[in-house]
Parts: structure tokens; C-alpha cells; sequence
């Protein structure tokens, strides 16, 4: 008890050590809501460009940039393509490593998210496309008022998923040396030589924040779901 | 009771591929008529039903509605639909949202009639259905039999000026059926032009100002029930109703 009580003292209070730690969270924190954001705003509308063009048959060319797009990224190591924005794309010009990092995770994650919107539009019944158009509503309102928020619920479960891989995959953050909440713990360990606790606060840290996801996405699933049964 | 012509078509034909479907129908359907459409299963009843109102365009041939011809390039075929009702077979009930929401969403998002208009609308045709309890019910609660009936109704808010209807009992439970096609009774006494794919040979025998047998993608036989069905003269109909009645 002593033992841990010096160790706990050694990686956590001093030298205020714990500020690594808090650090990291917060960027974690900002990283993942901020890619989440950029995410679903890419993965919506490539989503809509694809169905739109499987529908229609309209927007060739969009649905060529969307396919190449989604290859690339779905394709390559999230790690790659952080580092290649880092080094190469965004390597003249001086934004913020945080930015950076929200960038290259919201553009990954973006290709992730289409792909599940898509699968959810698709699993909507034809039918329910036909009767808003047979009722004289347009292509896009159809989607919106129809469509759109019966894949949305389709695909709420593997959002919730997508969000928590997203969390965990900012992890290797610190390759462009950012302190995000991994690479904070690994700091406190590169000081104090004690691997085991800072490595796993970080760790409880994580698993709590996904347990509150989980629990945050089930129960809108179960809002969404009261009104129909 | 056949007043003007509403709809016209002219050498209708489609394919799916190399597969044709419709290989050439005329025909017109005027005002205040209801029109029957039986026909052996995969023959082209639905496909013909529905490049009425374009969900099917057609590969080639014209469809004439209200004197402009709809199949025309150009044409705002969504105006044209508030004018053609449709019901499905599966309902198709709206299944986010409640069974208003459900009649009221087309009227008011089309800016045909404010919310609360719409609203009101919505609770004469349930009552005129004989659901006006089920404003608030969501599809997934309702039966098939009350289901249909609420899509009547849905199609009816738009006070459209005909109605289609594709197999519209086929997927209820025998029980259910009677309801349905009582409120179809109804609207066609009122003199709602309607086209009907049934099954439902009473229905067509009663109802019908007219029956329409189509095969292979022809109209093979059209005539009032009773010489439809007294006299068929088509070897296939004959064939087709020795099978049905
Ligand atoms: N989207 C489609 N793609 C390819 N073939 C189709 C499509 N829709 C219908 N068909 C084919 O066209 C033919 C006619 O279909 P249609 O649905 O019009 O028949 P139907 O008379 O309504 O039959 P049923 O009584 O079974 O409803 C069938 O052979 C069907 O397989
Ligand atoms: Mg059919």
C-alpha cells in the first residue's frame, strides 16, 4: 500500500505531473468532437451524392470524386494519413497541430460514416421513396422528410460504433506531437521511469469515456425508437 | 357517367432491359370512371399502373394527363403527381411519423394548404375512413386493413383527380379486405376516377365501369363487367377466368 501510495505520488502530484494527463484529455476531447463534427458532415454528404447518383443516376462526376475518396482513405493507415497531412499537406503553412489533427480524423472518419449512412439509406424500403414521390414531394424532399430519418435511426448503432473507434484512433496523435491523452500518459511514464499507472489512467480514462458514449447513444436510440412501437 | 377524358395513352411501351414489358397499349380513362385491371401475375399490370403517374417512365409512347402529355421532356412530373393518387399494395405508410403527420405532410410541405388546414383535412378523412381515433398511432400499431385505409387517405388529402391503385387488398388478411374495398365503394359512388389492379373479380364485377384484362404487355379484352365477364372473347381471358371465378 505504501508502495503505491509513493508511486501514485511520484506519476500524479509531483510536478503537478497529473497536467499531462489533464492536457491530453482535453485535446483528446476536442480532437475527437471537433472530427466527429467534420466527419459527419463529409460522411452525410457523400452519402447523399452516392445514393442520389445510385437513385438518379444524376452526378456522375461527384460520385466518381466520392469513390476515389472513400478507396484512399478506407484504404490506407489512419496513421499514413496523418502524417502525410501533417508533413506534406499542411507542411508550409502554420496551423495549429490540433487542427491538423481534427482535419486528418474527421477526413477518415468522414469515409467511414458514408458508407454507414449509405448502407442505412439503402435499407430504407423503396416504397417508402415511392410514396413521397407519388405523392407529388421532389427528390430531396423525399430524403429529408422521409428517408433521411429513417436511415439516420437504420445506422444510429454503427454511428455510435464509428464515434467510439474514432475516439480510441486519436491515440496516435502523439506522432506529430501532440499531447492528446496517450501520448500525455506516455510523457508521465518517460519521466518517472513507472509505466504501470500512468499508462493505466490513460486506459481508465478511455474506457470510461466510451462506456459514456455507449450509454449516451443507447439512450437516443431508445427515444428515437419509443415513438413507433 | 364517362365524362372528359383525364388520362390518354398512346403505344405505351416498356423494357426492362431487353425485356418488354408493355408492348403497345391505347387506351383512355375518362372521368368518373373506375377502371378494373386483372391480369396474370408478372404480365405488366403494376408497370402499366404506374407510368401513369411516371414512377415507371415509360421507354417509349406518350401518356396524356388533363390534355398535356406528361411523358414530354420538360415536364414538372412532381406538380403532376399531386394530381394522381397512389396506393400500394404494401401501404407504405410513412413509418417515422405518426398517422397524421402521415396526411398531412404532403399538402403542407407542397404549400398547398397551411398546417392547420392540412391538420383538419386529416381528421375529415379519418373519420371518413373510420379511423378518427388514430391521429396520434403510429403504422407500425395498425393493422394492414386500417393501414390501407389511412394511404386512402393520405392520397385523398391531396384532393387529387384520380386515384391508382396497385393489388390494394393483396397483402391483407382475408378479413381485412371487406374494410378496404368498402372505402374504395364509396369513393368511386362519389365519383372518383379510379384505375384498380385487383384481384378482386366482385370488386370489378360490382364497381367497375369498366374491365381491362391485360397479357403479355397488351390490353387483350376491355369492356363493361358484365360482357367482361358473361362473354369474355379472348382465349387467354377465357383461360384466365375459368382459373379465377
Ligand atoms: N424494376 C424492374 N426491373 C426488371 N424487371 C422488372 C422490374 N419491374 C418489373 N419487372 C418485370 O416486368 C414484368 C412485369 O412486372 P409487373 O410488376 O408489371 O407485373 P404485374 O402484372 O404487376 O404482376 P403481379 O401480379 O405479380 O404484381 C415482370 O416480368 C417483372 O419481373
Ligand atoms: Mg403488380
Amino acid at each position: 500500500m505504501q508502495a503505491f501510495i509513493e508511486d501514485f505520488r511520484l506519476n500524479f502530484i509531483e510536478d503537478g505531473r497529473y497536467k499531462y494527463i489533464l492536457q491530453g484529455l482535453g485535446n483528446t476531447l476536442i480532437i475527437s468532437l471537433l472530427a466527429v463534427l467534420v466527419g459527419i458532415a463529409i460522411g452525410f454528404l457523400v452519402a447523399i451524392i452516392r445514393s442520389n447518383h445510385d437513385k438518379t443516376g444524376h452526378m456522375k462526376v461527384a460520385n466518381a470524386l466520392c469513390k476515389i475518396y472513400l478507396t484512399v482513405v478506407r484504404g490506407t493507415p489512419t496513421m499514413i494519413q496523418l502524417l502525410i497531412i501533417y508533413y506534406v499537406i499542411f507542411a508550409t503553412v502554420n496551423v495549429p497541430k490540433i487542427v491538423v489533427a481534427f482535419v486528418a480524423f474527421g477526413l477518415n472518419s468522414g469515409a467511414y460514416v458514408a458508407e454507414i449512412v449509405r448502407s442505412g439509406i439503402m435499407a430504407v424500403d423503396q416504397g417508402q421513396f415511392e410514396a413521397g414521390r407519388s405523392l407529388g414531394l421532389n427528390y430531396k424532399q423525399t430524403m429529408r422528410y422521409i428517408v433521411m430519418p429513417q436511415a439516420f435511426k437504420n445506422v444510429l448503432p454503427a454511428l455510435g460504433n464509428e464515434f467510439i473507434v474514432l475516439l480510441k484512433e486519436t491515440s496516435i496523435s502523439g506522432y506529430i506531437g501532440l499531447t492528446d491523452l496517450t501520448h500525455g500518459g506516455d510523457i508521465i511514464r518517460g519521466i518517472t521511469y513507472s509505466p504501470l499507472l500512468p499508462l493505466l489512467a490513460v486506459a481508465i480514462i478511455y474506457l470510461i469515456l466510451v462506456m459514456g458514449l455507449s450509454y449516451c447513444m443507447g439512450r437516443l436510440e431508445r427515444r428515437l425508437r419509443t415513438n413507433e412501437r | 357517367m364517362n365524362g372528359d377524358t383525364l388520362i390518354e395513352v398512346r403505344d405505351l411501351h416498356k423494357y426492362y432491359g431487353k425485356h418488354e414489358v408493355l408492348r403497345g397499349i391505347d387506351t383512355q380513362i375518362c372521368q368518373g370512371e373506375v377502371v378494373a385491371i386483372i391480369g396474370p401475375s408478372g404480365c405488366g399490370k403494376s408497370t402499366f399502373l404506374r407510368s401513369l403517374n411516371l414512377l415507371e417512365p415509360p421507354t417509349k409512347g406518350q401518356v396524356i394527363f388533363e390534355g398535356n402529355d406528361i411523358t414530354a421532356p420538360g415536364t414538372d412530373v412532381d406538380k403532376i403527381r399531386q394530381k394522381i393518387g397512389m396506393v400500394f399494395q404494401q401501404f407504405n405508410l410513412f413509418a417515422n411519423m405518426n398517422i397524421r403527420d402521415n396526411i398531412t405532410l404532403a399538402p403542407v410541405k407542397l404549400g398547398i394548404m397551411t398546417k392547420e388546414q392540412a391538420e383538419k383535412r386529416a381528421l375529415e378523412l379519418l373519420e371518413r375512413v373510420g379511423l378518427p381515433d388514430k391521429a396520434e398511432a403510429y403504422p407500425a400499431m395498425l393493422s394492414g386493413g386500417q393501414k390501407q385505409r389511412i394511404a386512402i387517405a393520405r392520397a385523398l388529402a391531396m384532393n387529387p383527380d384520380v386515384m391508382l391503385f396497385d393489388e390494394p387488398t393483396s397483402a391483407l388478411d382475408p378479413e381485412m379486405v371487406g374494410e378496404v374495398l368498402g372505402i374504395m365503394k364509396e369513393l368511386a359512388r362519389d365519383g372518383m376516377t379510379m384505375v384498380v389492379v385487383t384481384h378482386e373479380m366482385g370488386f370489378a364485377r360490382e364497381v367497375a365501369s369498366r374491365v381491362m384484362f391485360i397479357n403479355e404487355g397488351l390490353i387483350q379484352e376491355e369492356n363493361t363487367p358484365q360482357e367482361f365477364f358473361e362473354h369474355p372473347k379472348n382465349a387467354r381471358l377465357q383461360e384466365f377466368l375459368s382459373k379465377v371465378l
